[in-house]
C-alpha cells in the first residue's frame, strides 16, 4: 500500500526531497561556507558522474555490471600522474597555455591508454560470459584485482602526491565565498562531457543506435548492425570516461593509490542505483545528489558522511526501485 | 506394516549404497584426518593451519548457499562473518565477562544480528533486481567497515577487541598429557569448533538436499518457471540468505573464539575475506558445498607456505628480477587464477569430477543397453 502511494506521489516526493536537499543544510551552515561546500559539493557530483556514466551505459546498452570499472579510474589516475611527472616543468610553469596543454596531454594519453586496456577487457574477458549476470560480475571482480596488482608492479604500492598545475591552484574571493579554480574547472568538465554525451546520443546515427540498443538488443541486431562491435566501442568509451575521471579526481584529492578505484567504484554505484542503471541524466542527478548530501553532511556531521548516501539510496530503493530516471529516458 | 513399493525399495537401497560408495569412505577419511591433526601435527602453524581450512569450509559452503543453490552473489558474506566475531568479541572481551553464559549468549546474539540484517537488505533489494545484491552488499560492506573503524569508543576502532575465554576454552586450562600431547584450551576449542562447523555443514548440506533447496536450485536455474509453478520466489530467495548469512554468522563467532581477537581488517574486510571465499566457492566449484573443503584447504596451504615458495623462486632464479616483483605481488597470480578458473574451469574440481562421473555412469548404461 505504502509503495502504492509513493508512485502516485513520486514527482511531488521527489520535488519535495530536492527542496530538503538544497534547504535544509541552510539551517546549521553559515551561507558563505554554505556557497563554498555546494561548489566543493557540484565538483564532487561532476567527477562521480564521469565515472558512474561509464558504468551507467555499459549496463544499459550490455547488460553488464562492470565491477573493474573502478580500477580501469585507478589506471587512469595513474596514466595521468606518470605523464604529470615527465612533464614536470610544464606543471610548474606560471604559464596557463602550458599548464593547459600538460592537463590536456595527460587528458588524452590516460582515457586513449584506459580505452585500449578496455577493448581488451572486453575482448579477452568479458565477451565469454555475456548474458551470465553471475559470471560477470565474478570475472570482472576477477579483472579488478588483477588491474590493481598490476598497478603496484608497475607503479610501486605507495601514495603518491599529485601536484595540481600552477595556475589551477588556488581560490578566488567572491563576495566573501571562496571560490577554488581546480573544483570550477571541474564542474566544467562535467558539464562538457555531459553536454557531448547527449549530443551524441541523441543528434547522431550513431547515438540513436546506442540508445535503440537499451531498449532491444536483438532488433538492433535484427536491422543489420553489428552489436558487438558497438559492445566494445561503448566498453572503450565508457573506459575512457573512467579515465578522465580517474585523473581528475586524483588533481581534486591531490593523490593517487592503488586502491582509490574501490571507493569511487561504491559512490558510481551508489549514484547510478539512485539515478536509474542505464540513464545518462540520471547519472548526472544522482551524481549531484551524492555529492552535495556527502559534503554537506561531512561539514555538520563528520562521521555520518559515510553512511548518509547509503541511507539516501535505500530510501530511492524503497520509492523507485528502479531509480530516479529508469532506462532509456 | 505396508508392503514397501518399488520406490521406497529404491530409496532404502541408495540409503544403504550411500555408506558403501568410495566417496563416504573418503569422506570419513578426511573427517579423521582433521581429527587426528593436533595429534600427528602438533605444531602451532599445521594446528591454526587445519583449524582455518575447517572454518573457511564452513564459511565457504555457506556462502555457496547463496550463490550456487540461490544464484545471488553477495559481496557482504565477509560482514556477516565479522558481525559473528564481533558480537562474541563484545559479550565475552569488552562488555562482558568471560563466562559459558556469555559465550552462548555471543552466539545466540550472532545468529539474530545476522539474521534481521540479512532480512533486510533481501527485502530491500530483491524486489528489484538480484544483480543489484551484490552492488549494495558491497556498498552495505564498506559502510560496515567505516563504522567498525570510526566508531571506536563502541568497537575498538582499528586495534580490534581482544577476547578472554571461557573455562575450558582458555589458555590456562590444562587436562594433562593424553598420547603424547597436552591436551589444554587451545585443543578444546579445536575440538568444539571442528564438530560445530561439521554441524553447520551436516545442516546445510540438509537444506539443500531438503523440498525447500530443490525449490531453490529450480528458481536459481529459472525464475520465470519456479514463479509460474506457483512459488513465491521472493520468500523462497530470503529464507535462503537469512539461513546462509545466520550460518556466516555463527562461523564468525567460532572464529573470533579461536583467533582471540577481532579488527576490522581480519574480519570485516571485503578485500581479504570476501576475495579469499570467492577463489575458494570457484576453485572448489559452485553449488557443490563439498567444493568448500577443496578450495579453503588448496589456498589456505597455498597462503601458508607462500613465503617458502618465494624463497625458492628466488634460489632457482636469483637474475629474474622481474619474477620476483610477481611473486611479491601473489594478489596478482591468484587474480589470474581466478579469471581462468572462471573462463576455463567453471564447475571447480568437485562439480568437474562430478560431471566426469556422470558421463562415465551415462556411457555404461548405454553399452549394457
Amino acid at each position: 500500500m505504502a509503495e502504492s502511494v509513493f508512485r502516485r506521489f513520486s514527482q511531488q516526493i521527489t520535488l519535495i526531497g530536492a527542496v530538503v536537499l538544497f534547504v535544509l543544510p541552510l539551517l546549521g551552515i553559515p551561507p558563505t561556507t554554505y556557497l563554498t561546500l555546494t561548489l566543493a559539493g557540484l565538483a564532487m557530483g561532476m567527477l562521480l558522474f564521469l565515472v558512474a556514466s561509464g558504468v551507467s551505459i555499459i549496463f544499459g546498452l550490455m547488460d553488464v555490471l562492470n565491477f573493474a570499472h573502478g580500477s580501469l579510474f585507478a589506471w587512469g589516475a595513474y596514466v595521468g600522474f606518470t605523464v604529470f611527472s615527465l612533464l614536470m616543468p610544464w606543471v610548474e610553469a606560471d604559464s596557463l597555455a602550458l599548464n593547459l596543454a600538460v592537463f590536456l596531454v595527460a587528458m588524452v594519453t590516460a582515457m586513449i591508454t584506459v580505452a585500449l586496456l578496455g577493448i581488451l577487457l572486453e575482448r579477452v574477458i568479458v565477451r565469454r560470459v555475456y548474458g551470465n549476470h553471475l559470471f560477470q560480475i565474478l570475472i570482472t571482480f576477477g579483472a579488478t584485482i588483477v588491474l590493481v596488482e598490476l598497478i603496484r608492479v608497475f607503479w610501486g604500492p605507495n601514495d603518491e602526491v599529485m601536484r595540481v598545475p600552477l595556475t589551477f591552484r588556488g581560490n578566488w574571493d567572491i563576495l566573501d565565498v571562496i571560490v577554488y579554480r581546480y573544483r570550477v574547472i571541474c564542474i566544467i568538465i562535467g558539464l562538457l562531457v555531459y553536454g557531448g554525451l547527449l549530443l551524441i546520443l541523441k543528434k547522431t546515427k550513431l547515438g540513436t543506435i546506442v540508445r535503440a540498443g537499451v531498449e532491444d538488443r536483438d532488433m538492433v541486431q535484427a536491422m543489420g548492425h553489428n552489436i558487438y562491435l558497438l559492445f566494445t566501442g561503448v566498453f572503450a568509451v565508457g573506459a575512457a570516461l573512467a579515465a578522465l575521471g580517474g585523473l581528475a579526481m586524483s588533481l581534486f584529492s591531490l593523490q593517487v593509490y592503488p586502491d582509490m578505484g574501490g571507493t569511487y567504484l561504491l559512490f558510481a554505484f551508489i549514484v547510478v542505483i539512485i539515478g536509474g542503471l542505464g540513464s545518462v541524466t540520471g547519472s548526472l542527478v544522482g551524481a549531484l545528489i551524492v555529492g552535495l548530501t556527502y559534503n554537506y553532511v561531512a561539514y555538520l556531521v563528520p562521521w555520518a558522511a559515510a553512511g548518509v548516501n547509503i541511507l539516501i539510496m535505500i530510501i530511492i530503493l524503497l520509492i523507485r526501485p528502479t531509480g530516479l530516471f529508469p532506462a532509456g529516458e | 506394516m505396508a508392503e514397501p513399493t518399488p520406490v521406497h525399495l529404491f530409496h532404502m537401497s541408495e540409503k544403504r549404497r550411500q555408506f558403501k560408495s568410495s566417496g563416504f569412505f573418503l569422506k570419513m577419511a578426511v573427517l579423521l584426518l582433521f581429527i587426528l591433526v593436533p595429534f600427528l601435527f602438533p605444531s602451532f602453524k599445521t594446528v591454526d593451519l587445519a583449524m582455518q581450512i575447517v572454518m573457511f569450509a564452513a564459511l565457504v559452503a555457506s556462502f555457496d548457499i547463496l550463490l550456487g543453490y540461490t544464484g545471488i552473489l553477495s559481496f557482504g558474506h565477509g560482514m556477516f562473518f565479522g558481525i559473528g566475531a564481533y558480537c562474541v568479541a563484545f559479550l565475552i572481551g569488552k562488555y562482558g565477562s568471560p563466562s559459558y553464559g556469555n559465550l552462548i549468549l555471543g552466539f545466540l546474539l550472532a545468529a539474530a544480528v545476522s539474521a534481521v540484517l540479512a532480512l533486510l537488505i533481501s527485502l530491500l533489494t530483491l524486489r528489484v533486481k538480484a544483480i543489484f545484491f551484490a552492488m549494495i552488499t558491497l556498498a552495505i560492506a564498506e559502510l560496515a567497515i567505516v563504522l567498525a573503524t570510526k566508531l571506536s569508543g563502541l568497537t575498538g576502532g582499528e586495534d580490534g577487541i581482544s577476547l578472554f575465554t571461557p573455562g575450558i576454552f582458555s589458555p590456562a586450562f590444562n587436562l594433562g598429557e593424553f598420547m603424547g600431547i597436552d591436551i589444554n584450551g587451545r585443543v578444546v576449542t579445536y575440538y568444539f569448533i571442528l564438530f560445530s562447523c561439521l554441524a553447520l555443514f551436516l545442516i546445510m548440506l540438509r537444506f539443500t538436499k531438503s523440498p525447500l533447496g530443490r525449490v531453490l536450485q529450480a528458481i536459481r536455474d529459472n525464475v520465470q518457471r519456479a514463479e509460474a509453478l506457483g512459488y513465491n520466489t521472493f520468500l523462497y530467495q530470503s529464507i535462503s540468505i537469512t539461513f546462509g548469512c545466520v550460518v556466516a554468522g555463527l562461523v564468525g563467532a567460532l572464529y573470533a573464539l579461536w583467533v582471540g581477537y577481532v579488527n576490522p581488517e581480519s574480519s570485516l574486510s571485503v578485500m581479504t575475506i570476501m576475495l579469499d571465499v570467492l577463489l575458494m566457492v570457484i576453485i572448489g566449484g559452485m553449488g557443490t558445498l563439498y567444493g568448500g573443503l577443496i578450495g579453503a584447504a588448496f589456498l589456505k596451504i597455498t597462503q601458508t607456505y607462500l613465503p617458502d615458495l618465494q624463497h625458492l623462486a628466488k634460489d632457482l632464479f636469483p637474475q629474474a628480477e622481474f619474477l620476483h616483483n610477481i611473486m611479491e605481488r601473489w594478489l596478482l597470480l591468484f587474480g589470474v587464477l581466478f579469471i581462468l578458473v572462471v573462463i576455463f574451469f567453471p564447475k571447480g574440481v568437485i562439480g568437474s569430477i562430478r560431471e566426469y562421473g556422470a558421463r562415465r555412469k551415462s556411457r555404461g548404461l548405454n553399452k549394457t543397453a
